[in-house]
């Protein structure tokens, strides 16, 4: 046994340090199955969309279009949209409720180190695992958005690099959120199928419902749906336009000021993270 | 040292205050700690003293509160009342600074079985922070997990997985152990071989408190021990003070155990009488311990029963711990 003193820890800082972000995210990234699930639909997707539609195109010019259409890029960023939000969800999940259900979440208090130090470093490990490989996706269909378009029709527009930027930086958010309720979700309920499924049912049933329908007296209630403002945010080259700037109105909603989309994102961010904190600081271990 | 330890006494008392002058003080003072869920008080006005340096057995039943108490002392769940120190500072005013030299398993050892023993490892040493890391290599060797280091955790044996909770102690090279019930699911083999680290880690100073309800273990393994039953500690003190308070026992061999308990109890002439497979063991009361061998074997004899043999019985935790026990039932 060393002899030394037992000095004022720098571990009762809630700053993770960086080992601490890398342990996490060594333990998130040997999760074979969740590194499968995210690589498949964060890249895989984009990769297959895009791979279907030039094989297409090269057999049958007359019949299919070039790969890159804008009209394409839209479907594209749909699907990486919805299905990386799912993603999103679950890595946040299982960053949140891994230790505790692995029996690991005892022996991390029992080093001294503070709870919301733990639960901080998950936040940059878990993000890491999801918008990198989401931005590799992205680039795919930017690249094949920006280089196989083919010769275009009078009237038609290809996306500008602002506007495919644009999206990107839309894609990426919608995968913050994802994650942040995912984490915070999960860390409340201790356990990762409920959070997983409830999200799911949120993003692909309720928040699609009340995009289309605008319930009277109800406007404001619905815009609070983190689905519905960030539809609203949704860059117009993500839905068939071909132009740098949110969709705005093409939803049921009256459009919301620029404020209150970001108010109700912001919230659900912080609000999120801030339940997740607030419980694995006062959870028994 | 006090040789008795009974409800009067004060928890210093019970537990071997320190004599003037004396190195080391208390790794773990616990004082009046309460901990209730709903009506029922798990940990019940506790008053705890672990000597440094020392191995310290806490003994009960399934239930008695064990490992409450010991997620209270780690800060895993709050006291509804009482005070806590970890090696001199107080808990949970500074915890961070008293669990930096304080190693704990609480209940089963569980890891993230997806990575192997090295990594679960690096994940605890990249919390706790310092030095840690570098303490990898030495305590997989220690606790002789390096062959399997790099195996995943799913494929670990019970045995292997309290190693390697021992290992994750090691990491803060601690000062204290606090381990809950490191002898379940052990092979005899693998108690020997964590009864003699965990000796082993005395012998270099370090303070081990161990939680057990394997009465064995704790008196081969620990100097002092608490006995704790519904969440009160009822007796506290070293191992050998407490058992030679129980008396003096005779192991009687004879023809009719049946009959000689009747014998020997009217008039009383022991304190205790308990049958055994092939007799029976008398404690005696306070006195001569050869007259009153002596007056059994009149007794039996006068009573018609043979006596094929009579000799001193070692005294041990267990036979305490019953009578202890079965003293405080028939008070209750």
């Amino acid at each position: 046994m060393t002899q030394h003193s037992l000095t004022a820890a720098p571990r009762a800082s809630w700053l993770p340090p960086l080992p601490l972000i890398g342990a996490k995210l060594l333990e998130l990234r040997k999760r074979s199955v969740l590194m499968v699930i995210t690589v498949s639909f964060t890249v895989g997707l984009p990769v297959i969309f895009y791979g279907i539609r030039v094989i297409y195109h090269l057999s049958d010019p007359a019949h299919y279009g070039p790969a890159g259409t804008a009209s394409a890029f839209a479907t594209a960023g749909t699907l990486m949209a919805e299905f990386g939000f799912i993603v999103a969800v679950l890595l946040g999940a299982t960053a949140g409720t891994s230790d505790l259900t692995d029996g690991m979440f005892r022996h991390l208090v029992i080093t001294g180190r503070s709870r919301l130090a733990l639960y901080l470093a998950r936040i940059p490990a878990g993000l890491s695992v999801v918008l990198l490989p989401a931005a590799v996706g992205f680039t795919v269909a930017a690249l094949v958005t920006g280089f196989l378009n083919g010769p275009r029709a009078p009237g038609t527009l290809t996306p500008s690099a602002g506007a495919l930027a644009g999206a990107g930086l839309w894609l990426e958010l919608y995968l913050v959120i994802g994650f942040a309720v995912g984490l915070g979700l999960g860390v409340l309920m201790g356990q990762r199928t409920v959070p997983v499924v409830l999200l799911i049912v949120l993003d692909i049933i309720i928040t699609p419902a009340l995009a289309d329908h605008a319930l009277p007296h109800f406007v404001n209630v619905e815009r609070l749906v983190i689905g519905v403002a960030m539809d609203q945010l949704k860059p117009a080259v993500l839905a068939g336009g071909a132009h740098v700037g949110p969709t705005g109105g093409g939803l049921a909603l009256p459009p919301m000021p620029t404020w209150a989309m970001a108010a109700v994102i912001a919230g659900w961010v912080v609000g999120w993270l801030a339940i997740g904190a607030w419980k694995m600081a006062t959870r028994d271990a | 040292m006090i040789t008795m330890s009974e409800h009067g006494d004060s928890p210093r008392q019970r537990a071997g205050e320190p004599a003037p002058g004396e190195a080391g003080g208390w790794a773990v003072e616990v004082h009046g700690l309460t901990k209730r869920f709903g009506a029922r008080a798990a940990v019940d006005n506790v008053d705890l003293l672990v000597r440094q340096g020392s191995a310290f057995g806490y003994l009960g039943p399934n239930g008695a509160g064990k490992t409450t108490l010991i997620r209270v002392l780690l800060g895993l769940t709050r006291a509804d009342r009482g005070t806590i120190s970890l090696l001199g500072l107080p808990v949970p005013a500074q915890r961070a600074r008293a669990l930096a030299r304080v190693g704990a398993i609480v209940d089963e050892p569980r890891f993230h079985g997806h990575l192997t023993g090295r990594q679960n490892l690096k994940i605890l040493a990249a919390a706790r922070g310092g030095d840690a890391e570098k303490q990898i290599g030495p305590a997989l060797d220690r606790t002789r997990l390096t062959h399997r280091a790099d195996d995943k955790v799913s494929a670990y044996s019970m045995g292997m997985r309290q190693r390697l909770g021992l290992a994750a102690c090691l990491l803060a090279d601690p000062q204290l152990l606090i381990l809950d019930e490191p002898m379940n699911g052990l092979d005899p083999a693998g108690m020997h071989e964590m009864r003699d680290m965990l000796r082993g880690l005395v012998d270099e100073g370090r303070t081990v408190m161990l939680s057990s309800h394997l009465l064995d273990e704790v008196e081969r393994t620990c100097d002092q021990v608490a006995i704790v039953d519904h969440g009160k500690v009822i007796r506290q003190g070293p191992i050998g003070e407490l058992i030679g308070g129980t008396g003096v026992a005779v192991e009687v061999q004879c023809s009719d155990p049946s009959a000689a308990v009747r014998a020997l109890g009217q008039p009383a002439i022991a304190s205790r009488i308990a049958l055994t497979d092939d007799g029976l063991t008398v404690t005696l009361i306070a006195g001569p311990a050869r007259e009153q061998a002596a007056e059994i074997n009149r007794r039996l004899v006068g009573a018609g029963i043979s006596v094929y043999g009579l000799r001193p019985a070692h005294a041990r935790l267990e036979d305490w711990f019953l009578s202890v026990t079965s003293r405080l039932g028939e008070e209750q």
